[in-house]
């Protein structure tokens, strides 16, 4: 090295954000790599979360933005069993994801609202101005919320172009339709700048830089079946408990996006409006599994993860307690509104569990890109990568 | 004006060096050892440290002292049970386990020809086998045979009777007790090794080539279970190819929070002792940091020069074994180059961590800290491994302080 001078400007406000969202054992590392070992997932020749974490101990963040092994790591916590420092690489991972995200993804308030206790009656009270709002508007004056027939189910219809939509449904239109069109473009904003730096990082040959509809017809289907299988969560040891919960939460999610777009289609569109039977009709047994499969795989993965944390394999900081409460949330106000539908005499409280459960959505709608939950993205992106770059290397060689 | 007495708790080379100390400033000393013969770790070593001395070296010039010096009394197979009483002032009980054999014993060895019941070593770590009757080592302090009645055959006890010309077997004699009264006390307990099936991830007690640091300083010893021959347990073949695990238990919050001091120093020495059987062996040690303190840093260039040794940057979590060679597969991160590495190996030798033995004693009035090393306080003085992990020559000079401190104690 001679006379050359090396100098590292340690980002000390990087490590501060990791440190607050559960990565506060980071410091403890003392880099002896046991858990690289110990990993069920970490690869020979790119070992992780030995480097991440001295990455992380120095607040390279842009390192980390560079590296899809903080996504490839499902948090076994393998390694928090072993550390011999109790440095926790698993948890510091999960929050070096969240750094991620928030680096990633555009308009960065949305991030911190969705990772502070502090945000959460914020994200509430913007859910429910939206709800009311439209309410109000569509519905001709406030509606009376103790009655049913009034809202949801009432306000009449309103006609919009060739369709003719009740007041409630062009209210979720109107609200959750631009939403999920917003999120989706600010993924695929986040999607593309993590690829991009994978690939640079990585010096893909440009003969291998194919263009995305390539990569998506090569790579994409096998992450999906893999991720569908979770062959990688299988691999896990100490916190092997936590793949069927997880996996029924990912079935969850799949069963209730098809009986949304099957709702939509039928509804919107061919003009069968709900409420239908929950008992008889077929698209609504769907909507039931799912939304069993959610409370079935939030309500383990609660007490899954208190276990855990108990026996020390596993942390659970406010990103996760706020995932997995929420998802709980969606899953129990959707059955309420069900219910008090149903019996008479709770009658008055669908409206209650009506707006809960849009509330819940909406800010489920919001967490897909800013939670953790937007590692249904980016651990699909990274999963891709990690595809793609072993093929590659396999052409090459 | 208290008692003038001091009695030192356990009989190695920290233990013996304060009683001698002591009795050379013309103190009474009683030295207990719970063990049947005096020497304690530093007599199952092959060499140690600072010098690389032999243990016969240190401790036979001790035992002289001891034996021509009429002030210390020693008790071996004796332990402390009860302390009560003040600085200055206490009474001691200590119980004397049976030997079944009398002072009349010359260690002729006549008896053990004629034993058939075997025992396994614990002095060679499980390693070996001496006959039911057996002298502890060839250089013990009383030179004396022990007898474990457990593990006589049918017909051993009249066949040794009639065998030893000395009338030195008892085997009715019956665990006795000791009150003797002290002024201070001081605690040389020493260490004993980490549990080594605690680490589940690597193999020891599942894979027979997994050996601890202890069990290879056995094998190297020259009166040690395999003749001072380094072999593989599995098949008693001599390894070309050893890895060395570090912290094995050491600076380790599931298990040892603290550096034990001496193994990586430990680690290093065992490379010396393969390549002195033959240089061409190859050593992997895989190390955190390799702690050599102070100028100890001497002794790693000494190794570097004369051992073929690879230094692995990267704590070992994973031992697999091959099922057919018996070989074991050793995996850790190369920290300096960023990649996994599995290297296949005939032996591990885990560099496991010291404990102090005073957990086990369980002695009300004795002050230890969360680990269980001792607490010094007036009155009652620790040193040597008892007190923190050190080497043969720090133990010694925390002996000699620990005696002014006991001094200290009766003439105030």
């Amino acid at each position: 090295m001679g006379g050359e001078v090396i100098k590292i400007d340690a980002d000390l406000s990087a490590i501060r954000e990791v440190q607050a969202v559960g990565g506060d054992t980071l410091k403890k590392c003392y880099q002896c790599a046991t858990c690289a070992t110990v990993c069920p997932l970490s690869p020979d020749e790119a070992p992780f979360p030995r480097k991440q974490m001295i990455l992380a101990q120095w607040g390279f963040k842009e390192k980390l933005l560079k590296d899809p092994t903080v996504w490839l790591c499902h948090q076994c916590g393998d390694c928090n069993k072993y550390c011999p420092r109790d440095a926790k690489p698993g948890d510091v991972f999960a929050a070096l994801r969240l750094l991620v995200i928030r680096e990633v993804m555009p308009f960065k308030i949305l991030y911190s609202l969705c990772n502070n206790l502090w945000g959460l009656p914020i994200l509430a009270l913007i859910g429910l101005f939206f709800i009311l709002f439209w309410t109000v508007l569509l519905f001709g004056g406030v509606p009376n919320f103790a009655d049913p027939n009034s809202f949801p189910y009432g306000g009449g219809y309103y006609k919009v172009w060739f369709l003719e939509l009740p007041a409630r449904v062009l209210m979720i239109d109107i609200i959750f339709m631009p939403l999920a069109g917003f999120i989706a473009v600010v993924l695929l904003t986040g999607i593309s700048k993590l690829w991009n730096n994978y690939v640079e990082t990585f010096n893909i040959l440009p003969a291998y830089r194919y263009r995305w509809w390539q990569i998506v017809k090569m790579y994409l289907w096998p992450a999906i079946k893999e991720i569908l299988n979770h062959q990688r969560f299988e691999k896990c040891n100490v916190n092997n408990w936590r793949t069927t919960p997880h996996q029924m939460l990912l079935y969850a999610f799949i069963i209730l996006a098809i009986t949304t777009a099957i709702v939509f289609f039928m509804a919107d569109i061919l003009g069968f409006h709900t409420p239908w039977n929950p008992l008889t009709h077929p698209v609504k047994w769907l909507g039931n599994i799912g939304g069993i499969l959610l409370i079935y795989g939030s309500l383990n993965m609660i007490a899954g993860r208190t276990r855990a944390s108990m026996e020390n394999y596993l942390k659970n900081s406010y990103p996760d307690l706020f995932l997995m409460y929420l998802i709980l949330v969606v899953g129990l106000t959707g059955f309420g509104i069900v219910i008090c539908r149903s019996i008479e005499f709770i009658n008055f409280l669908t409206a209650f569990f009506y707006i809960a459960h849009l509330v819940a959505v909406f800010i489920l709608f919001i967490s897909v890109g800013y939670s953790k939950l937007a590692h249904l993205a980016f651990r699909t992106t990274a999963v891709v990568f990690d595809l793609y770059y072993k093929d590659i290397l396999k052409k090459v060689s | 004006m208290g008692n003038s007495t001091i009695l030192v708790v356990g009989g190695g080379i920290s233990g013996i060096s304060a009683a001698v100390e002591a009795a050379e400033m013309e103190y009474e000393v009683i030295l207990v050892e719970r063990e049947p013969s005096l020497g304690g770790r530093v007599s199952q070593l092959r060499y140690y440290f600072p010098k690389l001395c032999p243990p016969t070296c240190g401790l036979e010039i001790n035992f002289k002292r001891i034996k021509s010096n009429p002030k210390i009394s020693v008790y071996t197979m004796a332990e402390v049970i009860e302390v009560s009483g003040n600085p200055g002032k206490y009474k001691v009980k200590i119980k004397i386990n049976p030997r079944y054999v009398n002072d009349n014993c010359t260690a002729c060895g006549e008896c053990e020809r004629v034993c058939q019941g075997e025992r396994i070593s614990d002095f060679d770590f499980g390693l070996g086998k001496t006959k039911a009757i057996y002298l502890p080592n060839p250089m013990a302090f009383p030179m004396k045979y022990v007898l474990d009645k457990e593990a006589l055959a049918p017909g051993d006890l009249e066949r040794i009777i009639s065998a030893c010309k000395y009338n030195a077997i008892e085997p009715e004699m019956e665990e006795k007790f000791l009150e003797v009264e002290v002024g201070a006390i001081i605690w040389a307990t020493g260490w004993q090794l980490y549990e080594a099936t605690k680490l589940d991830h690597l193999g020891y007690g599942k894979f027979s080539n997994v050996i601890t640091n202890m069990q290879m300083e056995r094998m190297a010893s020259p009166w040690g279970p395999t003749g001072g021959q380094i072999l593989r347990p599995s098949d008693q073949t001599i390894p070309q190819r050893v890895a060395f695990v570090q912290c094995a238990g050491s600076r380790d919050e599931n298990h040892l929070p603290y550096c034990s001091y001496i193994c990586c120093l430990a680690s290093l020495k065992h490379s010396l002792y393969l390549a002195e059987k033959n240089p061409e062996t190859e050593s992997l040690i895989f190390y955190i940091d390799i702690r050599t303190p102070g100028r100890y840093e001497k002794f790693l260039k000494k190794a570097q020069e004369e051992a073929k040794i690879t230094f692995i940057k990267g704590k070992v979590a994973k031992i697999e074994e091959d099922p057919e060679t018996k070989d074991l597969i050793v995996t850790a991160e190369d920290t300096l180059s960023g990649k996994k590495i599995h290297e296949k190996v005939n032996l591990v030798v885990l560099a496991l961590g010291m404990q102090p033995n005073t957990p086990n004693l369980n002695i009300p009035g004795l002050k230890v800290d969360e680990y269980g090393f001792v607490i010094s306080e007036e009155g009652i003085v620790g040193c040597g491994c008892a007190k923190m992990p050190l080497d043969v020559i720090s133990s010694v000079e925390t002996a000699t302080g620990a005696v002014l401190k006991a001094v200290q104690t009766i003439i105030r």
